[in-house]
Protein backbone atom coordinates (compact mmCIF):
# COMPACT_ATOMS: atom_id res chain seq x y z
CA UNK A 1 0.00 0.00 0.00
CA UNK A 2 2.53 2.53 -1.18
CA UNK A 3 -0.27 5.02 -1.94
CA UNK A 4 -1.60 5.21 1.61
CA UNK A 5 1.68 6.25 3.23
CA UNK A 6 0.67 9.92 3.78
CA UNK A 7 -2.52 8.87 5.56
CA UNK A 8 -0.66 6.27 7.60
CA UNK A 9 2.03 8.77 8.59
CA UNK A 10 -0.58 11.28 9.82
CA UNK A 11 -2.52 8.58 11.68
CA UNK A 12 0.70 7.28 13.22
CA UNK A 13 1.63 10.81 14.24
CA UNK A 14 -1.74 11.26 15.92
CA UNK A 15 -1.42 8.02 17.88
CA UNK A 16 2.18 8.74 18.85
CA UNK A 17 1.20 12.24 20.02
CA UNK A 18 -1.61 10.74 22.09
CA UNK A 19 0.90 8.38 23.70
CA UNK A 20 3.39 11.19 24.29
CA UNK A 21 0.75 13.33 25.99
CA UNK A 22 -0.04 10.52 28.42
CA UNK A 23 3.53 9.34 29.05
CA UNK A 24 5.35 12.68 29.20
CA UNK A 25 2.82 15.09 30.71
CA UNK A 26 5.51 17.68 31.46
CA UNK A 27 6.55 18.28 27.85
CA UNK A 28 3.65 20.52 26.90
CA UNK A 29 4.41 21.00 23.22
CA UNK A 30 5.69 17.49 22.46
CA UNK A 31 2.34 16.41 20.99
CA UNK A 32 2.25 19.46 18.75
CA UNK A 33 5.79 18.78 17.54
CA UNK A 34 5.03 15.15 16.70
CA UNK A 35 1.89 16.05 14.77
CA UNK A 36 3.66 18.91 12.98
CA UNK A 37 6.49 16.61 11.87
CA UNK A 38 3.97 13.95 10.79
CA UNK A 39 2.02 16.48 8.71
CA UNK A 40 5.19 17.79 7.06
CA UNK A 41 6.48 14.26 6.38
CA UNK A 42 3.14 13.29 4.85
CA UNK A 43 3.29 16.39 2.65
CA UNK A 44 6.77 15.55 1.40
CA UNK A 45 5.82 11.93 0.79
CA UNK A 46 2.68 12.92 -1.12
CA UNK A 47 4.75 15.29 -3.25
CA UNK A 48 7.14 12.48 -4.24
CA UNK A 49 4.12 10.50 -5.47
CA UNK A 50 3.17 13.22 -7.95
CA UNK A 51 4.07 11.26 -11.09
CA UNK A 52 2.17 8.17 -9.97
CA UNK A 53 0.07 6.29 -12.50
CA UNK A 54 -3.51 6.96 -11.60
CA UNK A 55 -5.27 3.88 -10.31
CA UNK A 56 -8.11 2.55 -8.18
CA UNK A 57 -7.44 0.26 -5.27
CA UNK A 58 -9.10 -1.41 -2.28
CA UNK A 59 -11.81 -2.83 -4.58
CA UNK A 60 -12.64 0.53 -6.15
CA UNK A 61 -12.97 2.36 -2.84
CA UNK A 62 -10.07 4.79 -3.14
CA UNK A 63 -8.47 6.42 -6.15
CA UNK A 64 -4.95 7.75 -6.26
CA UNK A 65 -4.18 10.36 -8.88
CA UNK A 66 -2.89 13.92 -9.13
CA UNK A 67 -6.29 15.13 -7.93
CA UNK A 68 -6.07 13.28 -4.62
CA UNK A 69 -2.42 14.28 -4.15
CA UNK A 70 -3.21 17.97 -4.65
CA UNK A 71 -6.09 17.70 -2.17
CA UNK A 72 -3.73 16.03 0.31
CA UNK A 73 -1.26 18.90 0.01
CA UNK A 74 -4.01 21.52 0.44
CA UNK A 75 -5.49 19.96 3.56
CA UNK A 76 -2.04 19.43 5.05
CA UNK A 77 -1.39 23.15 4.53
CA UNK A 78 -4.66 23.87 6.33
CA UNK A 79 -3.72 21.51 9.16
CA UNK A 80 -0.20 22.92 9.58
CA UNK A 81 -1.43 26.52 9.58
CA UNK A 82 -4.05 25.80 12.26
CA UNK A 83 -1.53 23.90 14.34
CA UNK A 84 0.92 26.80 14.16
CA UNK A 85 -1.76 29.36 15.00
CA UNK A 86 -2.63 27.37 18.13
CA UNK A 87 1.01 26.79 19.05
CA UNK A 88 1.78 26.93 22.79
CA UNK A 89 -1.76 27.91 23.67
CA UNK A 90 -2.59 25.81 26.71
CA UNK A 91 -6.22 26.77 26.77
CA UNK A 92 -7.04 24.61 23.74
CA UNK A 93 -5.97 21.50 25.63
CA UNK A 94 -3.26 18.98 24.84
CA UNK A 95 -5.52 16.90 22.63
CA UNK A 96 -5.78 19.71 20.09
CA UNK A 97 -3.03 18.44 17.70
CA UNK A 98 -4.33 14.86 17.86
CA UNK A 99 -7.88 15.82 16.91
CA UNK A 100 -6.56 18.11 14.20
CA UNK A 101 -4.54 15.28 12.66
CA UNK A 102 -7.57 12.94 12.68
CA UNK A 103 -9.67 15.55 10.94
CA UNK A 104 -6.92 16.02 8.33
CA UNK A 105 -7.05 12.28 7.55
CA UNK A 106 -10.80 12.59 6.94
CA UNK A 107 -10.18 15.36 4.42
CA UNK A 108 -7.44 13.35 2.70
CA UNK A 109 -9.90 10.46 2.39
CA UNK A 110 -12.42 12.74 0.70
CA UNK A 111 -9.86 13.67 -1.93
CA UNK A 112 -9.25 10.02 -2.77
CA UNK A 113 -12.82 8.71 -2.42
CA UNK A 114 -14.22 6.74 -5.34
CA UNK A 115 -17.00 5.11 -3.40
CA UNK A 116 -19.99 6.29 -1.36
CA UNK A 117 -18.61 4.39 1.63
CA UNK A 118 -15.36 6.34 1.49
CA UNK A 119 -17.29 9.62 1.22
CA UNK A 120 -19.27 8.78 4.36
CA UNK A 121 -16.21 7.73 6.33
CA UNK A 122 -14.27 10.77 5.15
CA UNK A 123 -17.01 13.23 6.07
CA UNK A 124 -17.53 11.71 9.50
CA UNK A 125 -13.80 11.49 10.22
CA UNK A 126 -13.56 15.15 9.25
CA UNK A 127 -16.56 16.25 11.34
CA UNK A 128 -16.33 14.28 14.59
CA UNK A 129 -12.98 15.78 15.73
CA UNK A 130 -14.15 19.22 14.60
CA UNK A 131 -17.16 19.05 16.95
CA UNK A 132 -14.74 18.62 19.85
CA UNK A 133 -12.28 21.19 18.51
CA UNK A 134 -15.06 23.79 18.27
CA UNK A 135 -15.58 23.42 22.02
CA UNK A 136 -11.87 23.20 22.84
CA UNK A 137 -11.58 26.70 24.29
CA UNK A 138 -13.93 25.59 27.10
CA UNK A 139 -15.98 28.77 26.95
CA UNK A 140 -19.75 29.01 26.91
CA UNK A 141 -19.81 30.33 23.36
CA UNK A 142 -17.49 27.49 22.26
CA UNK A 143 -19.74 24.82 23.77
CA UNK A 144 -22.83 26.28 22.18
CA UNK A 145 -21.12 26.60 18.81
CA UNK A 146 -20.01 22.97 19.03
CA UNK A 147 -23.51 21.79 19.99
CA UNK A 148 -25.01 23.67 17.08
CA UNK A 149 -22.38 22.32 14.70
CA UNK A 150 -23.01 18.80 15.97
CA UNK A 151 -26.79 18.95 15.59
CA UNK A 152 -26.64 20.36 12.07
CA UNK A 153 -23.79 17.99 11.20
CA UNK A 154 -25.78 14.96 12.35
CA UNK A 155 -28.86 16.22 10.50
CA UNK A 156 -26.98 16.80 7.25
CA UNK A 157 -25.15 13.47 7.53
CA UNK A 158 -28.55 11.81 7.92
CA UNK A 159 -29.75 13.42 4.69
CA UNK A 160 -26.51 12.44 2.95
CA UNK A 161 -26.81 8.84 4.14
CA UNK A 162 -30.40 8.43 3.05
CA UNK A 163 -29.47 9.85 -0.35
CA UNK A 164 -26.63 7.34 -0.57
CA UNK A 165 -29.04 4.52 0.32
CA UNK A 166 -31.33 5.56 -2.53
CA UNK A 167 -28.39 5.79 -4.95
CA UNK A 168 -27.36 2.30 -3.88
CA UNK A 169 -30.90 1.12 -4.46
CA UNK A 170 -30.94 2.63 -7.95
CA UNK A 171 -27.55 1.33 -9.07
CA UNK A 172 -26.86 -1.73 -6.85
CA UNK A 173 -23.29 -0.58 -6.25
CA UNK A 174 -21.62 1.85 -3.86
CA UNK A 175 -18.73 2.57 -6.20
CA UNK A 176 -19.69 5.82 -7.91
CA UNK A 177 -16.96 5.54 -10.53
CA UNK A 178 -19.11 2.77 -12.03
CA UNK A 179 -22.24 4.96 -12.25
CA UNK A 180 -21.70 6.36 -15.77
CA UNK A 181 -21.73 2.80 -17.12
CA UNK A 182 -25.09 2.03 -15.50
CA UNK A 183 -27.59 3.52 -17.89
CA UNK A 184 -30.63 1.52 -16.84
CA UNK A 185 -30.75 3.25 -13.48
CA UNK A 186 -32.22 6.52 -14.75
CA UNK A 187 -35.15 6.47 -12.35
CA UNK A 188 -36.76 8.67 -9.74
CA UNK A 189 -34.85 6.66 -7.15
CA UNK A 190 -31.57 7.85 -8.64
CA UNK A 191 -32.70 11.47 -8.87
CA UNK A 192 -34.10 11.70 -5.37
CA UNK A 193 -30.94 10.04 -4.07
CA UNK A 194 -28.71 12.46 -5.93
CA UNK A 195 -30.75 15.44 -4.71
CA UNK A 196 -30.44 14.32 -1.09
CA UNK A 197 -26.69 13.75 -1.46
CA UNK A 198 -26.22 17.22 -2.95
CA UNK A 199 -28.22 18.75 -0.07
CA UNK A 200 -26.13 16.82 2.46
CA UNK A 201 -22.84 18.02 1.01
CA UNK A 202 -24.25 21.55 0.54
CA UNK A 203 -24.72 21.72 4.32
CA UNK A 204 -21.05 20.91 4.86
CA UNK A 205 -19.95 23.37 2.18
CA UNK A 206 -22.36 26.09 3.47
CA UNK A 207 -24.32 26.71 0.27
CA UNK A 208 -26.98 29.37 0.73
CA UNK A 209 -30.24 27.77 1.71
CA UNK A 210 -28.21 25.56 4.08
CA UNK A 211 -25.76 28.11 5.50
CA UNK A 212 -27.43 29.31 8.72
CA UNK A 213 -25.05 27.50 11.05
CA UNK A 214 -21.83 29.00 9.69
CA UNK A 215 -21.65 32.46 11.31
CA UNK A 216 -22.61 31.20 14.77
CA UNK A 217 -20.16 28.31 14.64
CA UNK A 218 -17.34 30.50 13.31
CA UNK A 219 -17.99 33.09 16.00
CA UNK A 220 -18.02 30.66 18.90
CA UNK A 221 -15.08 28.48 17.87
CA UNK A 222 -11.48 29.37 18.73
CA UNK A 223 -9.70 31.18 15.89
CA UNK A 224 -7.24 28.39 14.89
CA UNK A 225 -10.20 26.00 14.61
CA UNK A 226 -12.14 28.52 12.55
CA UNK A 227 -9.14 28.78 10.25
CA UNK A 228 -9.23 25.01 9.84
CA UNK A 229 -12.99 24.95 9.20
CA UNK A 230 -12.80 27.77 6.68
CA UNK A 231 -9.90 26.27 4.73
CA UNK A 232 -9.85 22.50 5.25
CA UNK A 233 -13.56 21.73 5.41
CA UNK A 234 -14.22 23.80 2.31
CA UNK A 235 -11.50 21.93 0.42
CA UNK A 236 -12.81 18.54 1.50
CA UNK A 237 -16.48 19.19 0.73
CA UNK A 238 -15.80 21.00 -2.57
CA UNK A 239 -13.48 18.35 -4.01
CA UNK A 240 -15.79 15.46 -3.20
CA UNK A 241 -18.78 17.28 -4.71
CA UNK A 242 -16.73 17.94 -7.85
CA UNK A 243 -15.54 14.35 -8.22
CA UNK A 244 -18.95 12.85 -7.44
CA UNK A 245 -20.92 15.04 -9.85
CA UNK A 246 -18.40 15.65 -12.60
CA UNK A 247 -17.37 12.04 -12.79
CA UNK A 248 -20.07 9.82 -11.30
CA UNK A 249 -22.88 11.66 -13.06
CA UNK A 250 -21.27 13.15 -16.12
CA UNK A 251 -23.70 11.44 -18.47
CA UNK A 252 -26.61 13.28 -16.83
CA UNK A 253 -24.98 16.68 -16.50
CA UNK A 254 -27.93 18.59 -17.97
CA UNK A 255 -30.07 18.12 -14.90
CA UNK A 256 -27.75 18.75 -11.96
CA UNK A 257 -25.66 21.40 -13.75
CA UNK A 258 -28.55 23.86 -13.80
CA UNK A 259 -29.39 23.25 -10.15
CA UNK A 260 -25.78 23.77 -9.05
CA UNK A 261 -25.60 26.88 -11.24
CA UNK A 262 -28.61 28.49 -9.52
CA UNK A 263 -27.23 27.56 -6.09
CA UNK A 264 -23.85 29.07 -7.03
CA UNK A 265 -25.30 32.42 -8.10
CA UNK A 266 -27.59 32.56 -5.06
CA UNK A 267 -24.71 31.72 -2.71
CA UNK A 268 -22.26 34.22 -4.22
CA UNK A 269 -24.70 37.11 -4.01
CA UNK A 270 -26.52 36.35 -0.74
CA UNK A 271 -23.33 35.37 1.12
CA UNK A 272 -21.57 38.59 0.23
CA UNK A 273 -24.71 40.71 0.83
CA UNK A 274 -25.09 39.30 4.34
CA UNK A 275 -21.41 40.07 5.02
CA UNK A 276 -22.08 43.79 4.52
CA UNK A 277 -23.82 44.71 7.81
CA UNK A 278 -21.68 42.50 10.09
CA UNK A 279 -19.82 44.20 12.93
CA UNK A 280 -17.96 41.18 14.29
CA UNK A 281 -14.91 40.34 12.19
CA UNK A 282 -15.43 36.59 12.61
CA UNK A 283 -19.05 36.74 11.50
CA UNK A 284 -17.97 38.80 8.50
CA UNK A 285 -15.44 36.11 7.63
CA UNK A 286 -18.13 33.44 8.11
CA UNK A 287 -20.35 35.10 5.52
CA UNK A 288 -17.33 35.65 3.31
CA UNK A 289 -16.71 31.89 3.49
CA UNK A 290 -20.30 31.32 2.35
CA UNK A 291 -19.75 33.66 -0.58
CA UNK A 292 -16.56 31.85 -1.57
CA UNK A 293 -18.36 28.50 -1.45
CA UNK A 294 -20.54 29.97 -4.18
CA UNK A 295 -17.49 30.79 -6.28
CA UNK A 296 -16.26 27.21 -5.85
CA UNK A 297 -19.65 25.92 -7.02
CA UNK A 298 -19.26 27.85 -10.29
CA UNK A 299 -16.39 25.54 -11.21
CA UNK A 300 -18.65 22.52 -10.63
CA UNK A 301 -21.67 24.01 -12.39
CA UNK A 302 -19.82 24.69 -15.66
CA UNK A 303 -19.12 20.97 -15.86
CA UNK A 304 -16.00 21.20 -17.98
CA UNK A 305 -12.32 20.53 -17.44
CA UNK A 306 -11.83 24.32 -17.40
CA UNK A 307 -14.33 24.61 -14.58
CA UNK A 308 -12.69 21.83 -12.58
CA UNK A 309 -9.28 23.45 -13.05
CA UNK A 310 -10.64 26.86 -12.03
CA UNK A 311 -12.19 25.43 -8.87
CA UNK A 312 -9.05 23.56 -7.90
CA UNK A 313 -7.02 26.71 -8.51
CA UNK A 314 -9.39 28.85 -6.46
CA UNK A 315 -8.95 26.66 -3.38
CA UNK A 316 -5.32 27.68 -2.84
CA UNK A 317 -5.58 31.51 -3.00
CA UNK A 318 -8.76 31.28 -0.90
CA UNK A 319 -6.97 29.17 1.69
CA UNK A 320 -3.93 31.44 1.79
CA UNK A 321 -6.14 34.50 2.30
CA UNK A 322 -7.96 32.64 5.09
CA UNK A 323 -4.59 31.93 6.71
CA UNK A 324 -3.55 35.58 6.47
CA UNK A 325 -6.77 36.99 7.90
CA UNK A 326 -7.21 34.43 10.68
CA UNK A 327 -3.52 34.69 11.55
CA UNK A 328 -3.91 38.43 12.10
CA UNK A 329 -7.15 37.88 13.99
CA UNK A 330 -5.42 35.39 16.27
CA UNK A 331 -2.72 37.94 17.10
CA UNK A 332 -5.01 40.89 17.77
CA UNK A 333 -7.70 39.04 19.71
CA UNK A 334 -5.22 38.37 22.54
CA UNK A 335 -7.03 36.14 25.00
CA UNK A 336 -10.05 35.39 23.00
CA UNK A 337 -12.35 38.40 23.15
CA UNK A 338 -14.55 39.07 20.19
CA UNK A 339 -12.92 41.41 17.67
CA UNK A 340 -15.33 43.91 16.17
CA UNK A 341 -14.69 46.17 13.22
CA UNK A 342 -14.35 49.21 15.50
CA UNK A 343 -11.48 47.44 17.28
CA UNK A 344 -9.56 47.76 14.03
CA UNK A 345 -9.64 51.57 14.17
CA UNK A 346 -6.19 53.08 13.83
CA UNK A 347 -4.55 49.70 13.34
CA UNK A 348 -2.67 50.90 10.27
CA UNK A 349 -0.75 53.33 12.51
CA UNK A 350 -0.43 51.16 15.62
CA UNK A 351 0.57 47.86 13.99
CA UNK A 352 1.55 48.62 10.40
CA UNK A 353 2.86 45.12 9.67
CA UNK A 354 -0.26 43.33 10.87
CA UNK A 355 -2.39 45.82 9.01
CA UNK A 356 -0.43 45.17 5.82
CA UNK A 357 -1.01 41.40 6.12
CA UNK A 358 -4.72 41.95 6.76
CA UNK A 359 -4.91 44.22 3.71
CA UNK A 360 -3.30 41.59 1.49
CA UNK A 361 -5.72 38.92 2.75
CA UNK A 362 -8.81 41.09 2.36
CA UNK A 363 -7.79 42.28 -1.12
CA UNK A 364 -7.28 38.66 -2.17
CA UNK A 365 -10.77 37.81 -0.84
CA UNK A 366 -12.15 40.73 -2.80
CA UNK A 367 -10.28 39.76 -5.98
CA UNK A 368 -8.07 42.79 -6.57
CA UNK A 369 -5.38 42.33 -9.27
CA UNK A 370 -1.88 41.24 -8.17
CA UNK A 371 -3.39 38.88 -5.59
CA UNK A 372 -4.14 35.19 -6.01
CA UNK A 373 -7.86 35.82 -5.49
CA UNK A 374 -8.00 37.89 -8.67
CA UNK A 375 -6.40 35.15 -10.77
CA UNK A 376 -8.77 32.57 -9.27
CA UNK A 377 -11.86 34.65 -10.04
CA UNK A 378 -10.51 35.34 -13.53
CA UNK A 379 -10.22 31.60 -14.27
CA UNK A 380 -13.74 30.97 -12.94
CA UNK A 381 -15.11 33.76 -15.14
CA UNK A 382 -13.27 32.31 -18.11
CA UNK A 383 -14.64 28.82 -17.41
CA UNK A 384 -18.19 30.17 -17.14
CA UNK A 385 -17.86 32.00 -20.46
CA UNK A 386 -16.24 29.03 -22.23
CA UNK A 387 -19.14 26.86 -21.06
CA UNK A 388 -21.44 29.57 -22.52
CA UNK A 389 -23.23 30.17 -19.24
CA UNK A 390 -23.45 33.97 -19.07
CA UNK A 391 -25.71 33.78 -16.02
CA UNK A 392 -22.85 32.34 -13.98
CA UNK A 393 -20.49 35.02 -15.27
CA UNK A 394 -22.92 37.77 -14.24
CA UNK A 395 -23.26 36.11 -10.84
CA UNK A 396 -19.48 36.13 -10.37
CA UNK A 397 -19.25 39.82 -11.26
CA UNK A 398 -22.14 40.88 -9.02
CA UNK A 399 -20.90 38.72 -6.14
CA UNK A 400 -17.41 40.19 -6.45
CA UNK A 401 -18.73 43.75 -6.50
CA UNK A 402 -20.85 43.24 -3.39
CA UNK A 403 -17.94 41.46 -1.72
CA UNK A 404 -15.67 44.39 -2.50
CA UNK A 405 -17.75 46.65 -0.24
CA UNK A 406 -17.81 44.06 2.52
CA UNK A 407 -14.02 43.65 2.48
CA UNK A 408 -13.17 47.33 2.09
CA UNK A 409 -15.11 48.30 5.23
CA UNK A 410 -12.58 46.76 7.65
CA UNK A 411 -9.74 48.29 5.63
CA UNK A 412 -11.35 51.71 5.85
CA UNK A 413 -11.66 51.26 9.64
CA UNK A 414 -7.95 50.52 9.92
CA UNK A 415 -7.03 53.90 8.49
CA UNK A 416 -9.25 55.92 10.82
CA UNK A 417 -7.30 57.98 13.34
CA UNK A 418 -8.23 57.39 16.99
CA UNK A 419 -7.40 59.09 20.24
CA UNK A 420 -4.13 57.77 21.67
CA UNK A 421 -5.77 57.47 25.11
CA UNK A 422 -7.59 54.32 24.05
CA UNK A 423 -6.41 51.19 25.77
CA UNK A 424 -4.74 48.90 23.26
CA UNK A 425 -3.67 45.33 23.82
CA UNK A 426 -0.06 44.71 22.99
CA UNK A 427 0.44 42.17 20.23
CA UNK A 428 2.58 39.20 21.18
CA UNK A 429 4.33 37.96 18.07
CA UNK A 430 5.31 34.30 18.00
CA UNK A 431 7.61 32.53 15.57
CA UNK A 432 4.80 30.16 14.58
CA UNK A 433 2.40 32.95 13.65
CA UNK A 434 5.12 34.81 11.75
CA UNK A 435 5.69 31.67 9.67
CA UNK A 436 1.97 31.36 8.88
CA UNK A 437 1.61 35.04 7.97
CA UNK A 438 4.75 35.00 5.80
CA UNK A 439 3.64 31.92 3.87
CA UNK A 440 0.16 33.39 3.43
CA UNK A 441 1.36 36.78 2.15
CA UNK A 442 4.14 35.45 -0.08
CA UNK A 443 1.80 32.80 -1.47
CA UNK A 444 -1.05 35.22 -2.12
CA UNK A 445 1.10 37.75 -3.94
CA UNK A 446 3.14 35.02 -5.65
CA UNK A 447 -0.02 33.42 -7.06
CA UNK A 448 -1.20 36.82 -8.23
CA UNK A 449 2.02 37.79 -9.99
CA UNK A 450 3.26 34.46 -11.29
CA UNK A 451 0.49 31.82 -11.26
CA UNK A 452 1.92 29.63 -14.08
CA UNK A 453 3.53 26.87 -11.95
CA UNK A 454 0.38 26.29 -9.95
CA UNK A 455 -1.77 26.46 -13.08
CA UNK A 456 0.40 23.70 -14.50
CA UNK A 457 -0.10 21.56 -11.37
CA UNK A 458 -3.84 22.18 -11.36
CA UNK A 459 -4.23 21.30 -15.04
CA UNK A 460 -2.71 17.88 -14.28
CA UNK A 461 -4.85 17.30 -11.22
CA UNK A 462 -8.20 18.32 -12.72
CA UNK A 463 -7.87 15.66 -15.38
CA UNK A 464 -9.58 12.85 -13.50
CA UNK A 465 -11.49 11.37 -16.44
CA UNK A 466 -9.04 8.46 -16.48
CA UNK A 467 -11.49 6.80 -14.11
CA UNK A 468 -13.76 5.86 -17.01
CA UNK A 469 -14.92 2.30 -16.71
CA UNK A 470 -13.75 2.11 -13.07
CA UNK B 1 -40.46 -12.59 2.16
CA UNK B 2 -41.46 -8.95 2.37
CA UNK B 3 -40.77 -7.14 -0.89
CA UNK B 4 -38.18 -4.38 -0.89
CA UNK B 5 -40.66 -1.56 -1.58
CA UNK B 6 -42.37 -1.94 1.78
CA UNK B 7 -39.11 -1.87 3.71
CA UNK B 8 -37.87 1.19 1.83
CA UNK B 9 -41.23 2.89 2.38
CA UNK B 10 -40.88 2.24 6.10
CA UNK B 11 -37.33 3.64 5.98
CA UNK B 12 -38.59 6.75 4.17
CA UNK B 13 -41.27 7.18 6.82
CA UNK B 14 -38.71 6.90 9.62
CA UNK B 15 -36.51 9.39 7.78
CA UNK B 16 -39.39 11.88 7.52
CA UNK B 17 -40.25 11.52 11.20
CA UNK B 18 -36.61 12.11 12.10
CA UNK B 19 -36.25 15.14 9.80
CA UNK B 20 -39.46 16.73 11.11
CA UNK B 21 -38.27 16.04 14.65
CA UNK B 22 -35.00 17.89 14.10
CA UNK B 23 -36.76 20.84 12.51
CA UNK B 24 -39.65 21.17 14.96
CA UNK B 25 -38.37 20.21 18.39
CA UNK B 26 -36.39 22.66 20.54
CA UNK B 27 -34.66 20.35 22.99
CA UNK B 28 -31.15 19.40 21.76
CA UNK B 29 -31.51 15.89 23.19
CA UNK B 30 -34.67 15.21 21.23
CA UNK B 31 -33.18 16.85 18.12
CA UNK B 32 -30.15 14.63 18.41
CA UNK B 33 -32.33 11.58 18.85
CA UNK B 34 -34.30 12.50 15.74
CA UNK B 35 -31.08 12.90 13.75
CA UNK B 36 -30.02 9.43 14.86
CA UNK B 37 -33.37 8.17 13.64
CA UNK B 38 -32.57 9.54 10.18
CA UNK B 39 -29.27 7.62 10.24
CA UNK B 40 -31.04 4.42 11.20
CA UNK B 41 -33.61 4.92 8.46
CA UNK B 42 -30.72 5.06 5.99
CA UNK B 43 -29.20 1.91 7.49
CA UNK B 44 -32.54 0.12 7.12
CA UNK B 45 -32.79 1.17 3.47
CA UNK B 46 -29.23 -0.05 2.86
CA UNK B 47 -30.03 -3.45 4.35
CA UNK B 48 -33.25 -3.75 2.35
CA UNK B 49 -31.47 -3.02 -0.93
CA UNK B 50 -28.54 -5.28 -0.01
CA UNK B 51 -30.93 -8.18 0.52
CA UNK B 52 -32.67 -7.40 -2.73
CA UNK B 53 -29.42 -7.40 -4.74
CA UNK B 54 -27.69 -10.17 -2.76
CA UNK B 55 -24.77 -7.75 -2.39
CA UNK B 56 -22.77 -7.40 0.80
CA UNK B 57 -21.64 -3.78 0.46
CA UNK B 58 -24.98 -2.41 1.66
CA UNK B 59 -24.73 -4.48 4.82
CA UNK B 60 -21.17 -3.27 5.41
CA UNK B 61 -22.44 0.27 5.09
CA UNK B 62 -25.12 -0.44 7.71
CA UNK B 63 -22.47 -1.66 10.15
CA UNK B 64 -20.37 1.43 9.52
CA UNK B 65 -23.42 3.63 10.12
CA UNK B 66 -24.04 1.93 13.47
CA UNK B 67 -20.40 2.34 14.49
CA UNK B 68 -20.17 5.97 13.46
CA UNK B 69 -23.49 6.76 15.12
CA UNK B 70 -22.10 5.37 18.38
CA UNK B 71 -19.05 7.64 18.10
CA UNK B 72 -21.27 10.60 17.35
CA UNK B 73 -23.51 9.89 20.34
CA UNK B 74 -20.44 9.78 22.58
CA UNK B 75 -19.33 13.22 21.47
CA UNK B 76 -22.86 14.64 21.30
CA UNK B 77 -23.95 13.64 24.79
CA UNK B 78 -20.67 14.94 26.24
CA UNK B 79 -21.24 18.31 24.56
CA UNK B 80 -24.88 18.47 25.67
CA UNK B 81 -23.85 17.74 29.26
CA UNK B 82 -21.09 20.37 29.09
CA UNK B 83 -23.49 23.04 27.82
CA UNK B 84 -26.16 22.03 30.35
CA UNK B 85 -23.63 22.40 33.18
CA UNK B 86 -23.19 26.05 32.33
CA UNK B 87 -26.76 27.18 31.94
CA UNK B 88 -29.03 24.49 33.44
CA UNK B 89 -31.59 24.85 30.71
CA UNK B 90 -31.75 23.20 27.36
CA UNK B 91 -33.50 25.12 24.63
CA UNK B 92 -31.94 25.47 21.24
CA UNK B 93 -33.51 28.91 20.67
CA UNK B 94 -31.66 30.30 23.68
CA UNK B 95 -28.46 28.53 22.76
CA UNK B 96 -28.36 29.61 19.17
CA UNK B 97 -28.45 33.33 18.91
CA UNK B 98 -29.67 33.08 15.35
CA UNK B 99 -28.72 36.42 13.91
CA UNK B 100 -28.20 35.47 10.33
Amino acid sequence: MRYLIPEVVVAGGALLALLAIVLVPKAKSLGSWIVLLALLAAGIDAATMWHVTASLFMSNTLAIDQYSILVTELVLLAGVSSLLLAWNADRFGEEFPVLLALSVIGMMTLGAAANLLAIFIGIELLSLPLYILAASSRTQAGGEAALKYLLLGAFSSGILLFGMALLYGATSTLSFVAYPAITAANTWLLWSGLALVIVGIAFKLAIVPFHMWVPDVYEGSPTPVTNFMAFGTKVGAAVILLRLLAFGFYTQDGSWGTLIGYLAVLTMIVGNLLALPQMSLKRLLGYSGIGHAGFLLVGIATHSVDGAEAMMFYLLPYGLAVMAVFGVLRLIEGNGDEVTLSDLKGMAYRQPWLAAVLIVGMLSFAGIPLTGGFVGKFFLLQAALFASQPGLAVGIVVGTLVGLFAYLRPLQMMFQRTEPSEKVQKVRWTVASVVVLTVAVVGTIGLGVYPEPFVHIVSHSADFYWLTGG
Amino acid sequence: MISVQYVVALAALLFMVGAVGVLVRKNPLIMFMSAEMMWNAAALAFIAFARNYHDMSGQVMAFLIIGTAAAEVGIGLALIVAVYHRRHRLDIDEISRLKG
